[in-house]
């Protein structure tokens, strides 16, 4: 199979995924989250209140009807108004997911940066006190729940301390044109290292540990030995031979992480007051805001389904074993 | 008389079974108890149980339903598929007037999606409810009031299980002069008014876990919403801390007849973009209303026929009929809208935050709204209470839960909060020497509502027996920590010109609650179970 025919056929792929996925999302919604005009009783609408406002959200027409005309609308990038906030979906989504894009990137580089070369690095001193003491801080992070890590974190450089801001992505208030203005300051980096860290020692466990014991397996190849037998440094053998085959797994990994940051850390997001996609995302199922849900999963789903099509391509290059077929 | 005549007929339909000749009495249904989950509200899950308990004492079979809150919502309202549920309504300002309240006994209300659910049905109850509407005089309607208390109270529709106390916490090293107000707690419209700064900061700065659905004056329907925009909107009237109607832009409101209302506006009164506000503006806004498809305001707009600008400062109001909350109610909930923006704008529901104008004439100027992050508002120098107002302007900062606005009320970053605290946090901002804790009584109430449709709730005998085995004042001692009251009737006692402080009380009494179900023929199979 040439490369491009299985690209085409991967992409179709894609496409037929997501619609698959839109399909669920907008049935799922509909049949599992309560009535979205329900919270207005509490408020003391009547009943013929209510189904005025049901009409102002299009739940009057046929379920079929407002599922083709959310499909063709989804399609031209358009994801409807939000019912709560009366404001197109597609703005709303877009600046919270940069919000919780920056927050995560940051994150993730952060933790695989530091990951990889020091999962290496014990691999080669294995048994050693050291490579002790890195899995267990790595195991640790990882399984300790990010919303007491932050809260502890917040207690110590923000209350205690006074060190650091404990919520938001900016000292309130700010004036910023788009989002790089919003960024690119010194404010911004003071107010994102708490949440940052908190993520990015979650995260270390992963790729610390899978390029560990990938590497171990690597030692017992032929390759190595031939490696050693040539008189190499050990440095070199470890960095250059061993860690490049041993990448493959921690790429996978990374890639699924990525495409899963979409949705964020919501328990960081909430501890951090960030305002990001995860915490839209609650607040949308709570509220039933059906169109703002939809959007913020059919954005998730995209970005795991771009991601996966992107490494399975990335794979051809980064280890010629991997044919198309 | 007609309790009288109720209580009599469900003695008879208790009778009649025992006479019929060998007809074994039959189990009492099992009874479910639908409430909020132990996530959204653990004060209602841990209360659904303490009512089970002691219901199983009497040899009923009980279960607790922990139910999604949108899911009980419906379930309760659109559906009216429930034996009893535990819920609450909230102690809005507008609610203090008795009409809404008692309006949820109202056996014309007792429709699916209506504020009934229960399906409490008693003419006599519905007859005073229409007359107490349409009475002017306060204290006739107070003792109509009064008189549908009492006479609802020996039937328990619903019990009052009990008035929660709304506990916030301010910085006394930042703000003084900050007065809680019942059922608004801090967050009121007043605070920003008459607060005064001892720091160097001279902007209030309030912080919550809620923020607006959006502040669209046409689409917004959240209180969240409302207590924001009330700042920068006027009122014809507002209601005092002490919940008295006080003419606010309005100068004058008269009553001319029962059906006629005039009111004058102030002299001198200014939009915030400097357009003088007239008559013709107020008549707008209520006709703009009442042509509009946004239904919030409609139960308040019902009785209004017509509104017309009979002067550069006077309105006239036409009701349809006479209604009493109309001048309280209506008068202090509606903005008054400036005709020369929103006069050219037809579908004011569509509007997107860019497109909303934020121009009023209140006592705060609308300066920003960044969604999920800030807002804020800047005094108003040109209005007629400037020289009441301390403060430069009135900022408010949106946490994502009240963990975060707890950190922030404790850094200093805020200075009052806008909603309760979690029970935990008290005792902390108690031991802080910087924060003032405030406890303020609510008049909202939460409730437990039997559906009178359905056995063993159909009968008022069962009901009076199992409102006896309610052991709320465990649940204000123990769930609420004494931070709250033990319910009586649908108008809190802290309502007090309202409340009825004389009617039947149902204090927990178990062996009330038997001597109850034996009087109306019930009794206890072998194995403990109550049957009739």
């Amino acid at each position: 199979m040439s490369r491009r025919t299985y690209l085409i056929k991967r992409v179709f792929q894609a496409i037929l995924s997501l619609w698959i996925i839109a399909t669920i999302l907008f049935f799922l919604f509909r049949m599992g989250l309560p009535d979205p005009t329900a919270a207005l009783i509490t408020e003391g609408l009547n009943p013929e209140q209510r189904e005025a406002v049901r009409a102002q959200f299009g739940l009057d027409q046929p379920v079929w009807q407002q599922y083709f005309l959310f499909l063709s609308n989804a399609v031209q990038g358009e994801f409807g108004t939000s019912f709560s906030y009366r404001a197109p979906v597609a703005g709303i989504v877009w600046e919270r997911l940069a919000n919780t894009m920056i927050l995560m990137l940051a994150a993730i580089v952060l933790a695989y940066g530091i990951g990889v070369p020091l999962g290496a690095w014990l691999s080669w001193r294995r048994g050693s006190r050291v490579d002790t003491a890195g899995i267990f801080v790595g195991l640790m992070f990882r399984s300790a729940p990010m919303f007491w890590t932050g809260m502890i974190a917040i207690l110590i450089f923000g209350v205690t301390l006074s060190l650091m801001p404990t919520s938001g992505m900016r000292t309130l208030p700010y004036d910023a044109v788009g989002f790089w203005d919003k960024v690119l300051t010194l404010d911004f980096l003071w107010h994102a290292v708490l949440p940052v860290m908190i993520v990015a020692l979650y995260y270390l466990g992963s790729p610390l540990l899978i390029m560990r014991n990938t590497m171990l397996e690597v030692y017992g190849e032929d390759f190595i030995e031939m490696a050693r037998a040539k008189g190499l440094p050990e440095r070199d053998i470890l960095y250059k031979h061993a860690a490049r085959n041993a990448l493959l797994p921690v790429v996978t990994q990374l890639a699924v992480t990525i495409g899963l940051a979409a949705g964020g850390q919501v328990v960081v997001e909430v501890v951090f007051s960030w305002p990001g996609l995860g915490r839209e995302i609650l607040n949308a199922v709570r509220t039933s805001d059906f169109p703002l849900a939809q959007a913020s999963f059919l954005i998730m789903a995209a970005f795991v389904i771009t991601l996966n099509l992107f490494v399975d391509i990335l794979y051809t290059t980064l280890d010629p074993r991997v044919s198309f077929r | 008389m007609k309790t009288k005549a109720l209580r009599f007929g469900a003695a008879l339909a208790t009778v009649l079974p025992l006479s019929a000749p060998v007809l074994a009495q039959e189990r009492v249904p099992s009874v479910e108890i639908m409430t909020t989950t132990e996530a959204y509200d653990p004060i209602r899950y841990e209360g659904a149980f303490i009512v089970a308990e002691a219901w199983r004492e009497l040899g009923l079979d009980v279960t607790v339903s922990p139910l999604e809150f949108r899911t009980l919502l419906d379930r309760f309202y659109s559906e009216q598929d429930f034996d009893a549920v535990i819920l609450g309504w909230s102690g809005r300002v507008d609610r203090l007037d008795p009409q809404f309240f008692l309006g949820t006994l109202d056996g014309r209300q007792a429709g699916l999606g209506a504020n009934n659910p229960g399906g409490y049905q008693n003419p006599e109850y519905d007859e005073l409810y229409d007359a107490q509407s349409r009475e002017f005089d306060i204290e006739r309607r107070r003792d109509i009031v009064h008189e549908m208390q009492e006479l609802y109270m020996p039937d328990v529709p619903v019990v009052i299980l009990f008035h929660r106390d709304e506990v916030v916490a301010y910085n006394n090293t930042t703000f003084t002069n900050m007065n809680a107000m019942a059922g608004e707690g801090l967050y009121s419209e007043w605070v920003p008014m008459e607060a005064e700064p001892v720091g160097d900061r001279r902007t209030l700065r309030i912080g919550g876990p809620q923020e607006p659905d959006n502040v669209n004056p046409l689409a917004s329907t959240s209180v969240w919403g409302w207590k924001w925009m009330r700042l920068y909107y006027d009122r014809l009237v507002r209601l005092s801390p002490d919940v008295e109607p006080v003419p606010w832009a309005a100068e004058t409101v008269e009553a001319v007849d029962e059906v006629t209302i005039d009111v004058t506006l102030r002299e001198g009164m200014l939009w915030h973009d400097g357009e003088p506000m007239t008559a013709e503006d107020v008549a707008f806004t209520f006709d703009y209303y009442m042509a509009s498809e946004y239904s919030y305001f409609n139960s308040y707009l019902a009785p209004v026929a017509s509104v017309e600008a009979t002067g550069a400062l006077s309105v006239r109001f036409n009701l349809s009929e006479p209604s009493a909350p109309f001048a309280t109610i209506a008068l202090s909930q509606i903005p008054i809208l400036p005709k020369h923006i929103w006069e050219e704008i037809e579908n004011p529901g569509d509007l997107t935050p860019d497109q909303i104008p934020t121009v009023g004439s209140g006592p705060f100027v609308f300066d920003r709204y960044d969604r999920g992050e800030f807002m804020s508002l800047t005094t108003n120098r040109d209005h007629f209470h400037e020289g009441e107002i301390a403060v430069d302007g009135v900022e408010f900062v949106i946490y994502a839960d009240a963990e975060g606005v707890f950190t922030a009320l404790q850094t200093g970053q805020i200075d009052m909060t806008a909603w309760r605290m979690e029970p935990g946090q008290i005792p902390l901002a108690e031991g802080n020497d910087d924060l003032t804790v405030v406890s303020v009584p609510d008049f909202g109430y939460f409730h437990m509502t039997f559906n009178t449709r359905r056995a063993p709730f159909d009968d008022v005998a069962a009901r009076r027996a199992l409102t006896y085995a309610m052991d709320r004042g465990r649940m204000v001692n123990v769930l609420l920590d004494g931070r709250g009251e033990v319910g009586t009737t649908v108008i809190a006692p802290v309502n007090a010109f309202w409340h009825n402080p004389f009617v039947e009380r149902f204090d927990f009494d178990m062996d009330a609650a038997r001597q109850e179900l034996e009087n109306a023929g019930y009794s206890w199979d072998a194995e403990g179970r109550l049957v009739r």
